[in-house]
């Protein structure tokens, strides 16, 4: 599946790099980076990440 | 020779010192922080924003119950094993497993009781054309959203409200005298939450407790010491926090009351009329953290163990982010962190929106002129803040 975060909305909270760990990483800055191409087997972990991010800006844009 | 102005100072546990006060605003002019009897605080909008996400600091509040002379017993031991002061993989285990209860697909199937429970808590009063708003709406109102929540019977909330507040008292500046009282009412909240779990594990539902019982990670879940301590900070979390909130949020629009007509005629504005209000008026004025090491930050030297105070309401009206920042609910602004942020960020903030986010606009349009009208009653203006009293006139409306 692939997935967008709108970055005119991400925070860099990193609460999504707490739900899904093999997807979402903060940097030493602070900063967000992420996997845009990830495998199904982590859609549990990704529905995690998008449901508790505060700001709402995980989306997944299509299923594999 | 180049002079530096030396950052200002404030006394922020003396009783005269205001958030909202001229010479605080005039420090955020003058500094992006200033020096206080408990280490450093933060006024500016985007150093809050960096410095709440940074990891050379971690939550401050983890020693609490140490440098006020607590040891041992059951506060200590709740305190230390609590997702609040928790770090690193110990926290995120928790919060993994946690998290999904919380999230706004469960919230919102909610929201329909929450505002049948605020119409109800407005019609007792509204015909008076007066209320004590803390008593009349914002404790009860708070606390029955809690026992939704939990599923506990909400005839149950006065006996919640009175066990919450009470170990609220540990976080104030007595919690050596007043730990007693304490101790016997977390007791009362474990046998809550313990009869809560055992319930739910011989009769799963489909809802919130469930969902943390049943709440599995890759064959991890949570042990029942863990299960209650979660549903114990929900209920200290949850209850004074929303009350105080909704408390605020009436000054605000007292304040504001062509803000509040708006509201009462936008009901699609509940969200914004909360966000606005956290951004301008939070109860968490402040955030705590602790620098890990020594570190640098704008050419400031933070030594490991220095206390950094993050203040959301200044920085949240910080003209240098905010050109205009009074509230308004039709304007675009950058986030605020009345909720915190980063790795501690309110868990339950999904609940708090959705919970205000549907009371204000009820309120806005049942309680038209509203005015402070008789003697109000405030909680010191540092750490958590709020109203104990604040009576209200209005004119009734349908």
């Amino acid at each position: 599946m692939n997935i967008f975060v709108d970055r005119t909305l991400c925070d860099n909270h990193g609460q999504c790099a707490i739900s899904a760990p093999d997807v979402f990483r903060m940097n030493t800055e602070g900063i967000l980076e992420y996997d845009e191409v990830v495998d199904d087997a982590l859609h549990n972990d990704v529905e995690d990440a998008i449901d508790v991010c505060p700001v709402q800006a995980i989306f997944i844009l299509n299923e594999g | 020779m180049s002079t530096v102005a030396p950052a200002p100072y404030f006394d922020i546990s003396d009783s005269t010192f205001a958030m909202h006060s001229e010479a605080v605003r005039a420090a955020r002019s003058q500094s992006w922080f200033a020096r206080t009897n408990y280490g450093v605080a933060v006024l500016r909008y985007n150093e809050v924003s960096h410095l709440l996400k940074d990891q050379r600091l971690k939550q401050g509040s983890a020693q609490w119950p140490e440098h006020n002379g607590v040891h041992g017993g059951l506060f200590f031991d709740w305190w230390t094993e609590n997702l609040l002061v928790l770090e690193g993989e110990d926290h995120h285990r928790i919060r993994r497993l946690v998290n999904p209860a919380f999230s706004p697909r469960h919230i919102e199937p909610l929201i329909v009781r929450f505002e049948a429970l605020a119409e109800e808590l407005v019609n007792n009063f509204v015909a008076d054309g007066h209320c004590e708003f803390v008593r009349d709406f914002a404790e009860p109102y708070a606390t029955r959203v809690l026992c939704i929540l939990l599923g506990i019977p909400e005839t149950e909330w006065p006996t919640i409200a009175r066990l919450a507040s009470t170990v609220g008292l540990a976080l104030g500046v007595h919690i050596k005298r007043d730990l007693e009282q304490v101790e016997a009412a977390l007791a009362e909240l474990y046998a809550y939450a313990e009869a809560l779990i055992v319930d739910r594990r011989a009769a799963p539902g489909d809802d919130f407790i469930t969902r943390l019982v049943v709440a599995n990670r890759d064959g991890d879940s949570l042990s029942d010491a863990e299960l209650r301590n979660a549903i114990v900070l929900l209920i200290f979390g949850g209850m004074d926090t929303t009350r105080n909130q909704l408390g605020l949020a009436l000054q605000s629009f007292v304040h504001n009351p062509e803000q509040w007509d708006l509201l009462g005629q936008r009901p699609d504005l509940g969200r914004k009329a909360v966000d606005e209000v956290l951004r301008t008026n939070p109860t968490t004025t402040w955030v705590t953290r602790e620098a890990v090491a020594d570190f640098t930050y704008n050419d400031l030297f933070i030594a490991g163990g220095t206390t950094v105070h993050l203040f959301t309401q200044v920085s949240g009206t910080d003209p240098l982010a905010f050109p205009d920042p009074e509230m308004n609910l039709l304007g675009e602004h950058a986030p605020h962190y009345g909720f915190g942020g980063g790795v501690h960020h309110c868990l339950g903030h999904f609940v708090a929106k959705a919970d205000m986010g549907v009371a204000l606009p009820l309120l806005a349009r049942r309680l038209r002129n509203v005015r402070i009208d008789g003697v109000e009653e405030w909680m010191p203006d540092s750490g958590n803040t709020g109203p104990v009293r604040l009576p209200l006139s209005f004119t009734p409306a349908p």
